[in-house]
């Protein structure tokens, strides 16, 4: 790498955005706060990150979808294509439904959601530097 | 006292009514019965007995009978429906007409009492119409003049004891009244010859013999059967209480189940509110407390981290398996139905667990005997379940043990088994072991970890999905958890 990776986290929970800066700066990365939706499209609006970590129960769930959906239908390859890893306990216990309610029984989540993965809370570090890494290294152009 | 709103019922009769309103109705049967068997005996009479009776006046008299049990059979349909006020009205009036109000059932609601006045009115009209039809055959000559002992006994059953009284007086009167009003010419005589002779009628002594022994048979009936009655009305009486008071009290249990029911059901929708409140900033806690462990720390505070660490994570466990636990209480499954293809699912959680297991020095294997299909059921719930029993066995399983996972068809549907060759479960813990918290004290000696929830969340998943688990173990030897789940094949 030969300019640190910017990370946008887009999180409303500020002591876990200030623990993860802790741990991705720690490692070169550049990190970038949103503390709402409105805010983090702002922030990748105007400094067009290379990661956005999304923590998707702010406040409602509804909203980190919601913010997906915006960032994918803009025109702009930008949008189409900047890895989101979402940041959720939606493995565990939660009510989303990212499969389809009938169907096929396909159940895996983020086959439906266009993002890059999902990182369980509590988030470990080191998996979160792979993780990130990996994301960042799939998504170098070439 | 619970009363809940929207209990409401229609209109019924009071269980007391209505085994009158039965038993009135049992009498007009009875009564079309009479109607046919007295015109059979008028036709065999007549050609066999060289008597001259009134044929014209006894038909008229048979067909007034069949004419008011027709009305009463109106009436009856009409008493039936209580909410129909109209013709418990016409009853009432018609009724005091030959029972005065004294004869009216003391105590009773007021559909019974109309019921009785019914009653009294069909018996009245029939001593009337009894008298009639003998009238036209002999009058006191007739020896059917002991019918009346029928009435008596209809009364004794259906009235009360003064009512019965009444009637056999009644009885007597209009006998009497037709004696004498034909002893005295004010009624032709229809002579039926034989013992009586042609001028017995008019034989006074001879009368008032027959009329005593009439009234003897009568009152001796009245009394045997209003005793007979009254003890059998008594012990219905008692036992129409006794159902009354069933009925209510199931009704009152079904009303505290039903609370039960929802109460259970706010305190878990509670527990999983407090629950869902306390993981978000238990995770940032975990996470933040993870990222210093991360980072380079002087022993004694790396050492004071991973301790916190460690606790906010058993707090997190605990956390998540309340969730779980609440859900699984809370959300029918109905409405978290989807399709899962369960041996897929099992797979990965035999997957998940494989590094564990190794940790532990245990073996573990997974066995699918079942076709491999995909099956409607939750599968936050039913990954739950098979993670439960599975962390479980390898939890209290020493190394160089085996965990056995095992699908296959069953009874109901599918059957999973979970065997391990762990340090078992006492047979006095059985009876405990799906409580919430609850952990077997070998359990805990083994192992500190572990939330206590594990197994009541599978019991909650196994009944959300309409199925049980069963548990067969034996202290030093193993455990085997059996779930049979219900669940529907998809195609």
């Amino acid at each position: 790498m030969s300019t640190p990776a910017r990370i946008l986290i887009v999180d409303d929970d500020r002591d876990l955005v200030a623990a993860l800066t802790m741990a991705l700066s720690g490692r070169g990365f550049t990190v970038l706060a949103a503390h709402d939706p409105a805010a983090g499209q702002a922030v990748a609006e105007a400094e067009r990150p290379d990661l956005i970590l999304l923590d998707v129960m702010m406040p409602s769930a509804t909203e980190g979808f919601h913010f997906v959906w915006q960032m994918r239908r803009r025109d702009e390859a930008y949008f189409r294509e900047v890895p989101i890893l979402i940041i959720s306990a939606i493995h565990q216990q939660t009510e989303l439904r990212f499969y389809p309610e009938s169907g096929d029984g396909t159940y895996r989540a983020g086959e439906f959601l266009p993002v890059q993965g999902f990182i369980d809370k509590p988030i470990d570090p080191e998996d979160l530097i792979a993780r990130v890494t990996h994301a960042l290294e799939l998504a170098r152009p070439g | 006292m619970i009363d809940l709103p929207g209990t409401g019922r229609p209109p019924t009769l009071p269980p007391a009514a209505a085994e009158l309103v039965a038993r009135v109705a049992w009498l007009i049967r009875l009564r079309w019965l009479a109607v046919v068997g007295v015109a059979v005996f008028f036709e065999v009479a007549r050609r066999i007995f060289p008597v001259s009776l009134g044929l014209v006046p006894l038909y008229a008299t048979l067909a007034a009978l069949a004419a008011f049990n027709l009305l009463w059979v109106l009436v009856l349909h009409r008493l039936q429906q209580p909410q129909r006020e109209g013709a418990a009205r016409w009853v009432r009036a018609l009724g005091r007409l030959v029972a005065p109000p004294v004869l009216e059932e003391a105590g009773a609601d007021r559909e019974t009492r109309d019921a009785a006045l019914f009653a009294n009115l069909q018996i009245a009209v029939d001593m009337v119409l009894l008298a009639t039809l003998l009238h036209f055959a002999g009058g006191i000559e007739n020896p059917f003049i002991v019918f009346f002992i029928f009435h008596v006994i209809i009364a004794a059953m259906l009235l009360s004891r003064l009512a019965t009284y009444v009637h056999a007086t009644l009885g007597l009167l209009l006998v009497a009244a037709v004696a004498f009003a034909e002893m005295h010419g004010l009624l032709r005589h229809w002579p039926l010859g034989g013992t009586w002779g042609p001028e017995g009628y008019r034989d006074l002594p001879l009368v008032v013999a027959q009329l005593f022994v009439l009234g003897a048979t009568l009152y001796l009936s009245a009394y045997m059967g209003t005793t007979v009655a009254g003890r059998m009305r008594r012990r219905e009486h008692e036992s129409l209480v006794l159902s009354g008071e069933l009925a209510h009290k199931a009704e009152i249990l079904e009303r505290i189940c039903n609370r039960l029911e929802q109460s259970e059901r706010a305190r878990s929708r509670y527990m999983r509110k407090v629950a869902h409140e306390l993981r978000g900033p238990l995770g940032t806690i975990q996470t933040a407390l993870k990222v210093v462990l991360a980072d380079t720390l002087p022993p004694s505070s790396r050492d004071m981290v991973g301790r916190a660490e460690r606790r906010a994570g058993e707090l997190a466990e605990v956390t998540q398996d309340l969730l779980a636990l609440s859900r699984a209480r809370d959300v029918a499954a109905e409405a978290a139905l989807t399709v899962v293809p369960l041996a897929e699912l099992a797979r990965e959680v035999v997957e998940e667990q494989r590094p564990v297991a190794n940790r532990a020095g245990v073996a573990l294997e997974l066995e699918i005997a079942e076709p491999g299909g995909r099956y409607r059921a939750d599968p936050q719930g039913i990954e739950q379940l098979l993670r439960n029993l599975l962390a479980n066995a390898i939890r209290y399983t020493p190394s160089g043990g085996r965990v056995t996972v095992r699908l296959a068809e069953g009874p109901a549907g599918v059957r999973v088994e979970v065997a391990d060759t762990g340090i078992g479960i006492p047979e006095e813990a059985l009876p405990r072991l799906f409580e919430e918290f609850y952990r077997a004290e070998n359990a805990r000696e083994f192992t500190p970890d572990g939330s206590g929830l594990g197994l009541a969340i599978v019991r909650a998943v196994a009944g959300q999905h309409g199925g049980y688990v069963t548990v067969a173990s034996e202290v030093g030897r193993g455990t085997t958890f059996t779930v049979e789940l219900p669940l529907e094949p998809v195609a």
